[in-house]
């Protein structure tokens, strides 16, 4: 016998039917997709789905625009108009989040040596980022980390080399707009991830205990009734 | 000449400001103002520049231009995050009276957004919001019509309503600096306006009207039982507050758990559920997570076991006590480490023995777990540690734990604790001699193993000279320390103090200046002439008989009922000993009438104290003490005193207390004697 036999096993007619005993509000649901929109920032998006679905955001759909003006300013390396356009919406971010600032400037430093521009680098560096690493010693590894960008030749192996990455911006991009919406007393982050987040590992939990239909593509979503799969791999051909 | 020119743009900058055309001095502060925001660096530069009256300037003009307003005032803003230097001279400035100008309706609605963000970073001073005092009344109207029209307002969430209502709230909050301050928001109805917006759902507002209540009800009794009282759709305050206490956010958590304090300190709750169900735990919870600055976490939970023994005990059985000696572990694993914040690390570890002392004030079971948790060995390394505040606080500490005598005669003889406490007694440094006497005072008594070796290290010697010491506080404990070392002290050392100290100046001290040191010198006269007959002689030798007369009669004068009760039992201690020494005492019939009288007191204590003065007195015989059969010595001064027919009357009063009535009996036994 293997494993898997000792375990229930549940077919995809009783897995559906108890599903569909689960009541889940369509209001619920356009929340849910408001909420992805919103955070995300798709605000023509988000104003076409509030007009469709009838739901009343309850968030100024107005700010998303700024927000994401400020959000592709950082995915697209000019820190300088991003810092500019936050201030202008909300001042008191940058002077009251050190941590958030610094990596503006952090990564204001990597477009300098990006484009080439050592000197500039280095007097940005010690003009904005030294007396700032001074003032907040916890900060200081990651500003060493940044610094060794000038000293070496960054190759694709290099530990340094994560910095340089597109993804870094957004990175950068990211901890801007949860600041941003934090400052509004918005989530972070939207639910839709956590929720699907949540999905994988109540699977991988149920996985050791029983056979089910499970999802294995979360964007087709399609049951995959388990049992069958396992029972050919296990079983000895007759002659 | 490329950094030149970086160093010349600032002065450019500023020489901009003065241009006539507004296009060129918008476009300057529009530079400065994306320069400074988040930079200190560039904020010190600016600043060393001159900005401040540049832009003090432009707001002070009637006709400057909106635009310009906006950035000017944003500039104030920022700089006043710089610190309360630059914050004060903005002031001085004469920026409040511009930006409250600015808030006033009808005002563009970017230039009012800013100017609140302005007002509430200079508000952010302690000095700043004590000299606010014309402005409050001023502003306070203002700001709660911002409230008014953001309560039921379905535009909540739209950002700059958002913004202006959380920056209103929280300007309230910081004018509520003083008890006055307090009572004038509270009397605009302030609070009935706040509760509703405890539940519209946005934490940052919530954390700032949480702020607002711990604000206005912070060390205010009044205002704290009236607050008990609020009530929003059906629920009163503390039912809404402990709810925010198990919120998802964290911020929501700690603020509604300081709101839970301030209404416990002032016993405004009336059911301690919400603070030992509800508070405690989700501090303790914070405490051992990274939500929120662990350093306010601290002080909350400090503030909140200040003083409660039920609270405290909570707090150890939620793990307070061994998650805060964590800290303390976790924070010397980081010294001499780099990227390590060394200046909040002090602050931690002085805020953390703050408020272990706190929870262990009071308690045995929580000093043990303090003990078990390895506080001791922390306590020690405390005491040497650089800053003078983390000193003190370990002192306090101390104090505490040492309260517990099996801890005194177990835990610390083996923790290297005495040395540097004596170290500290001699510190220079007041605060931290204060706390550091006060620990000792706990070392001294009979029952304690490091007596022994306080004395080798000459603290006899220590604390004479600290009886000497300018500041009060110190002197108190220097005297309780001698009256501690007293209790049990065998002959040489009773000697050595009357010898350090002199009974003259005992004496000066027992009668002249504060309350607090008459009491202790009181305290240790009485206890120099207990036990055996050294003190009392060396007293009599001292004073002569008239002075000890004067002395026992302006002691038991004295309004202060610590006072005259050390004064019966030193009374009491002279008059048992030798029957000369006693005879001074029923010589002066005022000072039998004195003792009479107390015999009568309805303070128990007084009247036990007179009454081992008068059995004290009838102990003595005719022809020797050591002979029951001969007369008592004094009968006939005390019953010209009528002091039979006094005993017999307060036995006769069925409400007597038991050890009053205890001590009746047994001076009674001399009077039914046979032998009279």
């Amino acid at each position: 016998m293997t494993a898997s036999s000792a375990k229930q096993t549940i077919s995809l007619d009783e897995w559906e039917r108890k599903m569909h005993e689960v009541p889940i509000a369509k209001s619920d649901l356009n929340q849910l997709i408001m909420n992805y929109l919103i955070i995300e920032g798709y605000k023509d998006a988000a104003e076409k789905f509030s007009e469709e679905s009838g739901l009343t955001s309850s968030v100024d759909l107005g700010s998303i625009e700024e927000r994401m003006q400020i959000r592709f300013a950082v995915q697209n390396g000019d820190i300088r108009a991003a810092i500019e356009r936050v201030n202008d919406l909300n001042p008191d971010i940058l002077d009251t989040d050190p941590r958030l600032y610094f990596h503006l400037q952090q990564q204001q430093l990597i477009e300098l040596i990006r484009q080439g521009k050592a000197e500039e680098a280095l007097e940005f560096a010690q003009d904005e980022l030294a007396p700032h690493g001074e003032e907040h010693p916890e900060l200081l590894r990651e500003l060493e980390k940044t610094m060794a960008l000038l000293a070496f030749e960054v190759t694709g192996e290099s530990p340094l080399a994560e910095l340089l990455d597109f993804e870094h911006r957004q990175k950068t991009a990211n901890e801007l707009n949860a600041a941003l919406l934090a400052a509004h007393s918005q989530p972070r982050e939207p639910k839709l991830p956590a929720l699907l987040q949540l999905l994988a590992w109540t699977q991988d939990q149920l996985d050791e205990k029983v056979n089910y239909p499970r999802i294995s593509n979360i964007v087709s979503a399609v049951l995959e009734e388990s049992g069958k799969d396992t029972l050919n791999a296990g079983s000895t051909p007759r002659p | 000449m490329a950094m030149a020119t970086t160093q010349q743009q600032p002065v450019q900058h500023i020489q901009q400001l003065q241009s006539t055309n507004p296009v060129e001095v918008y476009s300057a502060l529009r530079t400065i103002k994306n320069a400074i925001i988040g930079s200190n660096a560039k904020k010190t530069l600016y600043y060393q520049l001159q900005i401040i009256p540049h832009v003090s300037s432009l707001l002070a003009l009637d006709d400057t231009d909106v635009q310009i307003r906006v950035q000017a005032t944003t500039i104030v803003s920022s700089l006043a995050h710089k610190g309360e230097d630059v914050a004060q001279q903005l002031v001085d400035g004469g920026v409040m009276e511009a930006l409250i100008g600015q808030v006033m309706p009808g005002t563009d609605a970017a230039l009012m957004e800013a100017s609140e963000r302005a007002l509430n970073a200079l508000l952010g001073y302690k000095a700043i919001r004590m000299g606010a005092e014309e402005h409050t009344h001023t502003m306070v109207p203002y700001l709660l019509s911002i409230i008014t029209e953001a309560k039921e307002s379905s535009r909540m969430f739209e950002m700059r309503m958002h913004a202006r209502v959380e920056l209103a709230v929280l300007i309230l909050e910081k004018l509520c600096v003083t008890e006055a301050r307090q009572f004038t928001v509270a009397n605009t109805g302030a609070m009935d306006l706040l509760a509703p917006l405890l539940q519209r759902g946005y934490p940052r507002l919530q954390v700032a009207t949480l702020r607002a209540f711990a604000a206005l009800s912070y060390e205010n009794m009044e205002i704290s039982r009236a607050l008990a009282t609020v009530a929003h759709d059906g629920r009163v305050f503390p039912q809404l507050v402990a709810e925010l206490a198990r919120h998802s956010d964290a911020d929501v958590r700690l603020h509604a758990c300081l709101c839970l304090a301030n209404l416990s300190r002032m016993r405004a709750l009336g059911d301690a559920r919400a603070v030992l169900s509800v508070a405690v735990p989700a501090l303790a919870k914070l405490l051992r997570g990274s939500d929120v600055p662990r350093l306010q976490v601290i002080e909350a939970l400090g503030y909140l076991c200040h003083e409660d023994a039920e609270i405290q005990m909570a707090a150890k059985n939620a793990g307070a006590v061994s998650d805060l000696v964590a800290i303390l572990a976790e924070i010397e694993s980081q010294d001499g480490a780099d990227f390590v914040d060394h200046a909040r690390n002090v602050q931690e570890t002085r805020a953390v023995f703050l408020a272990l002392g706190t929870i262990v004030s009071a308690g045995e079971e929580c000093r043990m777990r303090a003990v078990e948790s390895h506080a001791m060995a922390h306590l020690v390394r405390a005491l040497g540690h650089s800053d003078d505040g983390v000193k003190a606080a370990a002192c306090l500490c101390t104090q505490y734990i040492v309260r517990s005598v099996p801890i005194c005669r177990t835990h610390v003889p083996e923790s290297g604790l005495l040395r540097p406490l004596l170290a500290l007694v001699r510190s220079s440094v007041t605060s931290v001699q204060e706390k550091a006497t006060a620990a000792l005072i706990n070392l001294l008594p009979d029952f304690s193993p490091l007596r022994a070796d306080a004395l080798k290290e000459g603290v006899v010697d220590v604390l004479a000279r600290l009886v000497e010491s300018e500041h009060v506080t110190i002197r108190r404990n220097a005297l309780w320390g001698l009256r501690n070392l007293l209790v049990g002290a065998d002959d040489d050392t009773r000697r050595q103090i009357i010898a350090h100290v002199s009974v003259a100046r005992l004496s000066t001290l027992a009668q002249t200046g504060d309350k607090a040191v008459r009491e202790q010198a009181a305290g240790v006269l009485q206890n120099v002439t207990a036990e055996n007959e050294v003190g009392a002689q060396a007293v009599f030798d001292a004073l002569g008989a008239p002075q000890i007369v004067e002395l026992l009669r302006t002691l038991l004068a004295s309004e202060d009922s610590a006072v005259t009760v050390h004064a019966l039992y030193l009374t009491n201690n002279i008059a048992v000993r030798e029957r000369s020494l006693c005879e001074l005492i029923v010589g002066d019939r005022g000072l039998l009438q004195t003792i009479m009288d107390y015999a009568r007191s309805p303070v128990s204590e007084a009247a036990i104290g007179a009454l081992w003065c008068i059995n004290s007195i009838a102990s003595h015989r005719a022809d020797s003490d050591s002979d029951d059969s001969s007369e008592p010595r004094f009968l006939a001064e005390l019953e010209a005193q009528n002091v039979q027919s006094m005993l017999e009357t307060l036995l006769s009063d069925p409400g007597l207390c038991l050890g009053v009535r205890d001590r009746v009996k047994s001076c009674l036994d001399y009077f039914s004697s046979p032998d009279m």
